[in-house]
């Protein structure tokens, strides 16, 4: 009976499609219920009109160019392609084997100037997997250094099946404060706090040449651009720290944003009013530290209801910031919408504002004109699990959905008169 | 090839379990096991019962903590207009379920209950409780702190045959952790010595009811487990140390020459049972474990990654006579669904946690599926709390990941894999996993659809009584640890 079905699935739609697009046609998906995410709900059969990668219109019962490809979504859920705010797409590929690791340094004197840009590797079988789970771009984050509580810097990198996937480089600066980094900052917090504080003061008054200065001149240049206005990214739990994030924010009048968070919702109001986003995983519910005690599955509902921006990724003991970083994504999404969340600004927080957050609005995250075309087209809610993209459009090009992980499936489960070695 | 070893593994002492939570108030009522007594601590084990026959009884069981498990309070309930999953591959639509001093009276339409307490479930969705048969919860306590990080309760890792350690002697009960596992509609669940050691020790099947000590929260009656590890874990831990084993053949020699040695001992015991002359032989507790899973007393769980890896345990099995309950975690036994089918071994899996170690590579999502295409026990199982709280989602993904390669199968076949199918791994199929008569009262009323993301467990009862309510406060537990906290605990 697999063999049967597996071989109807390898009946799988056809990439004519593509090779229109790679002759310069303009695409058109009609018949799609699109959701823009510019804050106007959803456009019931809509006809989406892509040229040279961008999206021109997207107009309800629109008329189809002369000419152009057209893909008839049969009244599918077109939303833009996911990014996912956390992941180490790019950066790790596995986790226990250091020579597929890259995501941190432990043994050299770059700490906030560590950047995560330089080992990008565009060729990981993990980004095919995320993007056939409908992520087209992604924030790749340095893991936590030896230099606590400096991290370094994360990049925003576009999921294209060839060529350069570095999108936007030091996007933002990462800390981390509490207890998972207590041992690497002497064992306190106040410490981590002191250490960021005076780090920035230091870089602020730093002097290019000037020998025996307290900070690198590397890590000073790194901080400069955060006194600049440069995203600083604090990965944090705790509330006491949190309303540390928002003094931290004010008193160097710095653009913070948190990630993590499990306690925000304490604290929703003042983050809403400091205008600081938060960058979550929905399924943080777990009392797991002494930091994360006020954890709740209704964390995102209560911040979106006090104003805070959003964005979501998707942990699972760490293994979803790599593995199946799409699918986690939406299914933490759709447990956020169970607890509260209204559905719209769920995906809104894999999308537009996870690209306001890291600087990449102006062409990314919604569909809209002259915005890059990426496209999902869904078989069903993609919040639900078991939910898969039914097409996916990088920057208005057609990507296979095919990942390693679907040819060791079919390798294993067609028929075949020689083993499954020889099946590729 | 097989040694001198004797191949008689007896099946098992699982025709001596007892589903003793529901205690069956009325003889003669249609059931195919035994009724209980409550459990006494001052009397050993249900399980070992036949042992008390023997003048001079095989020591290879005992110890332990006797269940002192009692159920909830509770009253007979009728469950009226749900749509009905009984965990044995049966829907039914507007359906009632009726529960009589704790066991599943009837599953069917338009039910008398009688006196029973009625509760509309209208609109919403009931199945069995749902069973985790790979928990470490209470071991891998919330919150962990530096202290686990130094010494942790998951493995004994003072050498790589940790047999001698029973897992049940470590529970925090006040993990918070049974608590969320509960909200989410575990009922019952195995908790596993960790993986480190090549065998981790004896395994203990709970109820998430937090109580003062394990054995309140011992599933009465139980057969044990074993936990057993092939792979990376123990070469890279004690490897690393410089101790054996440092390689995959390593560890294969260890199993066998423990193996070997439980076999003369259990050789020698069963001498001195025969002729009980002089003194018995020394007690040597991993000899006392490994020779009950010679025997067939103990349920033998491992965890594995790799197809080659599972086929070398098999052959192990093989060589020494005893069966494998099942492969834990076992991401690539979709490559060789054989190793399941042919030995009526299940498969424990994930829906989609793979990559992060080099044998967990090859994971794939229909792993689940394609194994129960192929006719093997397929289970789903936590390993983490947090997934630990959402099985149902995990089983949703596994199915959607079937479903999406051509293999869709209805939710009231899904549901087996998060119900009857791991009530087998524990050795438990007579007793909870299904909705039907004479089975335990475990039962979960969901606000909808258990596949779907938005659906949420309303209530969750336990031998016919109610353990959690999503919209009871009374029914809603809170740690010892949580107590006097500002918990996030959704009211």
């Amino acid at each position: 009976m697999i063999r049967a079905l597996v071989l109807a699935l390898l009946l799988t739609p056809g990439v004519a499609s593509s090779q229109d697009l790679a002759a310069g046609k303009d695409l058109a998906v009609t018949h799609a219920e699109a959701w823009t995410m510019t804050g106007n709900g959803k456009v019931s059969d809509a006809t989406i009109i892509v040229h040279d990668g961008r999206i021109v219109s997207v107009t309800a019962a629109g008329p189809v160019p002369e000419g152009a490809a057209v893909i008839d979504a049969g009244g599918r859920m077109v939303t833009p392609g996911l990014m996912n705010a956390a992941t180490q797409l790019g950066l790790v590929e596995t986790g226990a084997a250091d020579e597929t690791n890259d995501k941190s340094s432990s043994n050299t004197t770059l700490g906030a100037a560590f950047d995560v840009q330089y080992a990008l590797n565009g060729n990981s079988v993990l980004l095919p997997v995320a993007r056939a789970d409908g992520v087209t771009r992604a924030v790749s984050y340095p893991g936590a250094a030896g230099t606590a509580p400096f991290m370094g810097q994360a990049a925003v990198i576009r999921l294209v099946e060839s060529g350069d996937i570095l999108e936007r480089p030091q996007a933002a600066m990462y800390v981390q404060i509490g207890s998972a980094t207590l041992s690497a900052a002497g064992g306190s917090r106040s410490a981590q706090w002191q250490l960021l504080r005076n780090a920035l003061t230091e870089a602020g008054r730093y002097q290019p040449g000037k020998p025996d200065q307290p900070i690198t001149r590397l890590d000073a240049e790194a901080l400069q651009k955060v006194l600049g206005g440069q995203l600083l990214v604090i990965l944090t739990q705790r509330e006491s720290d949190i309303r540390q994030a928002i003094a931290l924010a004010k008193d160097f009048k710095l653009r913070v944003a948190l990630m993590g968070a499990n306690e925000a919702w304490r604290c929703a109001d003042a983050l809403a009013a400091a205008k600081i986003p938060v960058i979550l995983d929905p399924m943080d519910n777990l009392p797991i530290s002494f930091d994360q005690i006020g954890a709740r599955l209704d964390n995102a509902a209560l911040l979106d209801k006090a104003g805070v921006p959003l964005a979501f990724y998707a942990s699972g003991n760490t293994i979803y910031l790599s593995y199946d970083a799409g699918e986690a994504m939406r299914e933490v999404a759709g447990m956020a919408v169970a607890n509260g969340l209204p559905y719209e600004t769920a995906l809104a927080s894999m999308t537009r504002s996870p690209a306001a957050i890291f600087g990449i609005g102006d062409h990314y995250g919604t569909l809209a004109k002259d915005q890059d075309a990426d496209l999902v087209i869904w078989d069903g809610d993609p919040l639900e699990p078991g939910n898969y993209p039914w097409k996916v459009f990088v920057q208005g090009r057609e990507a296979s959905l095919e990942t390693r992980q679907t040819l060791l499936r079919d390798r294993y489960a067609k028929p075949a008169a020689l083993p499954p070695v020889y099946q590729k | 090839m097989k040694g001198s070893f004797s191949t008689a593994w007896l099946p098992v002492i699982a025709l001596a379990i007892a589903c003793s939570g529901a205690m069956a108030a009325t003889p003669g009522k249609a059931r195919h096991h035994p009724p209980v007594k409550p459990a006494a601590a001052a009397k050993p084990p249900a399980d070992f019962a036949d042992q008390k026959t023997r003048e001079h009884p095989l020591p290879f069981m005992l110890g332990g903590n006797p269940s002192t498990y009692k159920p909830l309070p509770r009253q007979d309930l009728l469950i009226t207009h749900a749509t009905v999953l009984d965990g044995a591959g049966r829907r039914f639509d507007d359906a009632d379920v009726l529960s009589r001093d704790g066991r599943i009276v009837a599953v069917g339409h338009n039910l008398d209950g009688g006196n029973a307490r009625v509760i509309d479930a209208r609109g919403r969705w009931v199945t069995p409780g749902i069973i985790d048969p790979h928990s470490h919860d209470g071991t891998y306590s919330m919150p962990l702190t530096s202290i686990d990080d130094e010494s942790g309760d998951v493995s004994e890792m003072s050498g790589p045959i940790a047999a001698d350690t029973w897992i049940e002697h470590a529970i925090n009960t006040q993990d918070a952790s049974f608590i969320y596992a509960l909200q989410g509609g575990i009922t019952t669940l195995q908790g596993l010595p960790g993986s480190t050691p090549q065998i981790g020790g004896r395994a203990v099947t709970l109820h998430p009811i937090p109580a003062t000590h394990v054995a309140a929260m011992k599933f009465p009656g139980a057969p044990q487990g074993l936990k057993m590890a092939c792979g990376e874990n123990a070469k890279g831990y004690f490897g690393g140390k410089g101790q054996k084993p440092t390689s995959r053949q390593g560890e294969m020699a260890n199993f066998r020459d423990v193996f070997s040695q439980a076999d003369a001992y259990r050789g020698m015991w069963r001498h001195y049972e025969d002729e009980p002359h002089g003194p018995p032989p020394p007690r040597d507790l991993k000899l006392d474990t490994l020779a009950a899973t010679l025997d067939g007393d103990l349920l033998v769980q491992i965890h594995c990654y790799r197809a080659d890896d599972m086929a070398e345990m098999q052959a192990l099995a093989h060589e020494f006579g005893f069966k494998i309950t099942a492969f834990h975690h076992a991401v690539e036994a979709y490559k060789n669904p054989d190793l399941f089918t042919e030995t009526g071994t299940c498969a424990v899996v994930w829906s989609d946690w793979w990559g992060f170690k080099m044998e967990a590579n090859d994971g794939i999502r229909e792993n689940a599926a394609l194994l129960d295409a192929a006719g093997a026990c397929v289970t789903m199982h936590s390993d983490s709390p947090v997934i630990g709280q959402r099985l149902n989602i995990e089983a949703a993904k596994a199915a959607g990941a079937g479903r999406h390669m051509g293999l869709a199968e209805p939710p009231e076949h899904i549901i087996k894999w998060i119900t009857s199918n791991p009530a087998k791994v524990l050795g438990l199929e007579d007793c909870i996993g299904t909705l039907a008569p004479g089975y335990n009262a475990d039962i979960v009323i969901w606000s909808g659809d258990p596949f779907s993301i938005y659906t949420l467990a309303d209530t969750v009862l336990i031998d016919g009584a109610i353990a959690y309510d999503r919209h009871d406060p009374a029914y809603q537990p809170l740690s010892d640890f949580q107590l006097g906290r500002k918990a996030g605990v959704s009211q």
